[in-house]
């Protein structure tokens, strides 16, 4: 889809909590924004079944339902959120151009706020069958699974909560660890209440995912105490294995990367990029929870008005002074 | 242009409600069939899709009745299947 106008103050890249919340802010205050979301808006926090910590709802709220009024606050004040991609980021001059399935688009300044998504286990079976019996979305997918059997793999927050919602639908579980549970004290508790239908097998290594006639039809892992190949029948699987950062975008374009391909930055959250911004599980240091990717999402919005407002008043060469521009 | 547009859907999709986003952005209308409330439709579900275990599934009905099938909330499939 073609934009209606091609320059904005600020482009965000990526409409979930974090980029809601930087947006909301930046609207409000009459910065031209435009966020680009290729998945869901509210990202991973919109798929997740339920959230209990997030702060201004004592009963806890689904995950849903908290993303779709983040994104309706932000609208509210004029945030405009384009369904597309973000290829390249490349800054020119004084400005920021993207190239994005929408065409391209220069801003003043980004904020890059893309979040992570599900790692893949890399096993054989697992591309295979994606979305015919392997899956990373329970809230999508779990209610195919009425009084069947599962596998979940993995053994973090994203396993045990994901793996609990999927009670609801399946007659049995495997949850399969390769090490030790990871989760937080509070889901580990709330597993053991579902030990009647989720059984936890700790130590061990999924390898290959199994089926027929298009079908999956078995998990094989190896115990990685006994080194005994294991097998659990099954009708699908789901994946919670840990998250990558959505960064790829990014080769090229001179931001600076730690090694697990995080984003870093500096006390004002801007990249070693001069007007290049980040907020969000994307930025290295990240404490990948909802309640400070929007309070990234805010402090962000406030470090890029003052350096909008520097970028409006003084000229090009100042503007470079200031930030540390070569 | 679509003749029909059906959604599969499931109350917790929320990549379903993007479709429905997409969809609303390009004026055009569509029906939506959620699965939580019609479990018996999920075999015809599964089989538009070719075997699809998942939600949004969209199927695009053309004027000349040929169909479109889109599993999951792809806009590089959507696209070019509304054209």
């Amino acid at each position: 889809m073609e934009l209606e106008k091609k320059d904005y103050d600020l482009v965000i890249v990526g409409a979930g909590p974090a980029a809601l919340s930087a947006a909301l802010y930046t609207s409000r205050e009459d910065i031209d924004t435009l966020l680009f979301e290729k998945g869901a808006i509210g990202g991973l926090a919109a798929v997740t079944d339920w959230v209990d910590n997030y702060p201004g709802f004592a009963k806890g709220i689904a995950g849903l339902e908290l993303a779709d009024a983040m994104r309706a606050q932000a609208e509210r004040f004029g945030a405009k959120i384009e369904l597309g991609e973000v290829m390249k980021v490349a800054k020119d001059g004084n400005l920021v151009k993207l190239d994005t399935t929408s065409g391209e688009v220069s801003a003043k300044a980004v904020l890059i706020a893309t979040g992570s998504e599900y790692r893949k286990i890399g096993v054989p079976g697992e591309m295979e069958y994606y979305a015919r019996g392997v899956h990373y979305c329970a809230t999508c997918d779990g209610a195919f699974y009425r009084d069947k059997r599962l596998v979940v793999v993995g053994g973090g927050n994203s396993a045990v909560q994901e793996g609990i919602f999927l009670t609801r639908f399946a007659s049995h579980i495997d949850m399969l660890v390769r090490s030790q549970l990871k989760a937080s004290d509070v889901l580990v508790k709330e597993l053991d209440k579902h030990k009647d239908k989720i059984t936890v097998h700790l130590g061990l290594a999924t390898d290959e995912i199994v089926g027929e006639n298009n079908k999956v039809t078995k998990v094989v892992g190896t115990d990685s105490r006994t080194g005994q190949k294991v097998e659990f029948p099954t009708d699908g699987v789901f994946v919670f294995v840990g998250l990558d950062p959505n960064t790829k975008f990014l080769d090229g374009s001179g931001v600076e990367l730690d090694e697990r391909r995080l984003i870093k930055s500096d006390t004002r959250l801007m990249t070693n990029v001069p007007g290049i911004f980040v907020a969000g599980d994307v930025r290295s240091g990240a404490t990948l929870q909802i309640a400070s990717a929007t309070g990234e999402g805010a402090t962000a919005a406030l470090m890029i008005r003052e350096y909008l407002e520097n970028h409006q008043k003084t000229s090009t060469a100042t503007v470079a002074t200031l930030y540390g521009e070569a | 242009m679509a003749k029909d547009i059906t959604i599969f859907t499931t109350n917790t999709c929320s990549y379903c409600g993007m479709v429905k986003r997409f969809l609303d952005m390009k004026g055009q209308s569509y029906q939506v069939v959620n699965l939580d409330e019609h479990p018996e439709r999920n075999q015809e579900a599964y089989e538009l899709s070719g075997g699809a275990l998942t939600v949004p599934i969209t199927v695009i009905t053309k004027e000349d009745d040929s169909k479109r099938v889109v599993v999951g909330y792809n806009l590089g499939q959507l696209a070019p299947a509304l054209a």
